[in-house]
């Protein structure tokens, strides 16, 4: 099954920013055998024949609010995949977490300085699983700074933000 | 690897952290999150370089509020505070905030600098109409109209950039709801406050005008202070307060009640007021209407308050939260006073008494409160974000001093109790002193964020680790 590295450019787009430079970057990162999965606020039709060209099928979903998700398959997987649109969406290709953290009582900025914290002890592609109370918005720009990726979202209780972080290289 | 917790507990809940991981339970989405506003202490900064001048003209006598509001040195006062100082503290925190509360970027940060030297340039302009128009400086009532154009185009700027950024994270969580309320009434605000300048400075002239200029002062304060300053921090407060007290917040129907019912007032005052303005009748029905539902709005926002008070798991609170609820507290006793002066009929003549402790004891002591917690926030993340985890660094209270802000606090908000009080007995010498006094408490906790924002009460190996830089005094590197 393909992995998939997700990119949402929503954001930059929307503060006016450029965002193919954030995608060449995030496809010249890819392992071989990775796709893309790009989050955009419109279907991004003159990316497909980039793409195309650079050897990536593309399959594109819209979403709520017209926005879009779209997935781009190397060629070589689509051919070898027996179901090569049905993805990990979840958290489940990568390792299981290393460490857990539990920030749900502690005072901003706490949460967001444990973890941190916490991913300097991980070596290069481990992961940390924290539940927080909030979504941690301050972190993220950290996290890119340092080079790593995370998934995170509320539980569907509403409650609990859950993350997970994977160390780069 | 480690694990955070050790027991029993901690196993539970790694149970629930696999399941999540492995059913795939969260919605997963990559977002950029938010940064630091660059500008953001450059607006705080110049708000309390108005608040210090307005109180510096209030203690030299200059448009004493025992005077007619509409009088020309007043209304410098009022803008001087209004615009300067409260609405320009409050476009800083909301470039900052709005983005924490919608979780994205703000739409156009680079609006902001241009929104600042557009509100700084058309409070200017106004206040030297206002000054020409009470005749301090011959010949320049232009200004007024110059002042309200700057001043519509800074403000548009500034909501335009918060509103898109509200637009982009819908559906709006109650808090937000707060924030768009406040951006439509500061619209309505800066509408009247633009026709009474053409009217005043006779660039239109007619009846429709001129009885614009009559009844709808109310309507500029009301939207201005009510509906733009007041719910705004309302709604901003919901999220801050459970924060900062480790309230549980995620119940979506927080605040709804309360948000419903101040919604509903702004809209009779508003859409009252104007239809009472065009058939000249029906203005004390609509005063009433939206009094009521404003009451309504106002005791329910004041349970929630205290129910987040009460569920809170953070047992002692910090400086900035304790000062917060003082600020909660001038805010009840400006509402017992109003109702109590509108029940005796005495509202219109101590309307100075009600304004100034909403505008000081309310809404000041708040941002007060506010400012020195985020003032701090943003001068550790700014310096100290690169190296977390990497290096030791200090924590965020390690920037303050509670200890020596506190008296600065307690000195403003019993100033400006007292100053209120002598509105009401009407004694101006006695109302001096106490701005004297509020004065020298402004300093004093100016002086408190400049430390703050110079690492001053860090410890010297903490101060500035391996690949940090010292913090400019009036910008944020971002």
């Amino acid at each position: 099954m393909t992995e998939f590295i997700d990119v949402d450019v929503r954001p930059i787009l929307r503060a006016g920013g450029e965002p193919f430079s954030t995608i060449m970057v995030a496809l010249d990162r890819l392992e071989p055998g990775q796709g893309l999965r790009l989050y955009v606020p419109f279907k991004p039709i003159p990316l497909f024949d980039v793409m195309a060209d650079k050897g990536f099928a593309h399959h594109a979903a819209e979403l709520e609010d017209g926005e879009w998700e779209v997935l781009f398959t190397p060629a070589v997987a689509m051919s070898q995949a027996a179901e090569p649109l049905i993805v990990a969406s979840g958290t489940s290709d990568w390792p299981e977490p290393a460490v857990h953290l539990d920030n749900r009582d502690l005072d901003p900025p706490e949460p967001m300085v444990r973890i941190l914290a916490a991913t300097e002890q991980l070596a290069p592609g481990q992961t940390l699983c924290a539940l927080l109370s909030r979504e941690p918005v301050f972190l993220f720009r950290e996290l890119i700074k340092r080079g790593h990726q995370w998934r995170g979202g509320f539980t569907p209780e509403g409650d609990t933000y859950q993350l997970t972080v994977r160390v780069g290289a | 690897m480690c694990c955070d917790k050790e027991g029993a507990a901690a196993i539970a809940y790694r149970s629930d952290c696999l399941r999540a991981h492995r059913a795939r339970k969260v919605r997963v989405n990559v977002v950029i999150g938010t940064s630091l506003c660059k500008w953001t202490i450059s607006y705080f900064a110049a708000a309390i370089a108005w608040l210090v001048l307005a109180e510096a003209l209030m203690i030299a006598g200059f448009g004493s509020p025992n005077a007619d509001v509409a009088a020309p040195d007043t209304l410098v006062i009022v803008h001087m505070l209004g615009v300067g100082w409260l609405s320009t503290s409050m476009c800083g925190a909301l470039f900052q905030f709005v983005p924490v509360l919608a979780a994205r970027p703000l739409y156009a940060e680079r609006w902001t600098l241009p929104a600042f030297a557009l509100l700084t340039a058309g409070l200017v302009a106004l206040l030297g109409g206002f000054l020409a128009l009470g005749g301090r400086i011959p010949q320049w009532v232009l200004l007024l109209p110059v002042g309200a154009i700057l001043l519509i185009a800074g403000f548009t700027l500034a909501a335009i950039n918060l509103a898109m950024t509200l637009w982009q994270a819908r559906p709006l969580p109650t808090p937000s709801r707060f924030v768009a309320v406040g951006l439509v009434s500061i619209g309505v605000s800066v509408t009247f406050g633009a026709i009474f300048a053409f009217v005043l400075s006779g660039r239109v002239a007619g009846p429709p005008w001129s009885a614009a200029l009559s009844v709808g002062i109310p309507l500029h304060a009301a939207a201005g202070l009510a509906g733009w300053l007041t719910f705004t921090a309302m709604g901003v407060s919901y999220r801050l307060l459970a924060m900062f007290m480790l309230a549980p917040d995620s119940d979506a129907r927080l605040g709804r009640s309360a948000w419903f019912a101040g919604a509903a007032a702004l809209a009779i005052l508003v859409l009252g007021g104007v239809l009472a303005l065009a058939t000249a009748a029906g203005w004390n029905l609509v005063f009433s209407l939206a009094a009521a539902s404003a009451l309504m709005s106002l005791l329910l926002y004041g349970h929630d308050v205290l129910g987040l008070y009460r569920s809170r798991k953070r047992r002692v609170l910090e400086l900035n939260t304790q000062m917060a609820a003082w600020s909660l507290a001038s805010f009840a006793a400006a509402v017992i006073l109003g109702a109590m002066l509108f029940a005796t009929g005495s509202f219109v003549r101590h309307v100075d008494a009600f304004i100034f402790l909403v505008a000081f004891g309310w809404l000041s002591g708040l941002v007060f409160a506010t400012l020195y917690k985020i003032v701090p926030f943003l001068t550790w993340l700014e310096v100290y974000g690169p190296v977390i985890g990497q290096v030791p660094t200090p924590r965020v209270q390690d920037l303050v001093a509670e200890r020596r802000a506190r008296k600065w606090f307690e000195l403003f908000f019993i100033a400006s109790w007292a100053a209120t009080a002598m509105l009401l007995i009407e004694a101006p010498p006695l109302f001096r002193i106490a701005v004297a006094a509020m004065t020298v408490a402004t300093l004093g906790m100016a002086q408190e964020l400049v430390r703050a924002r110079q690492l001053a009460d860090v410890a010297a190996p903490l101060r500035l680790p391996a690949g940090t830089s010292a913090p400019r005094l009036l910008v944020s590197r971002n």
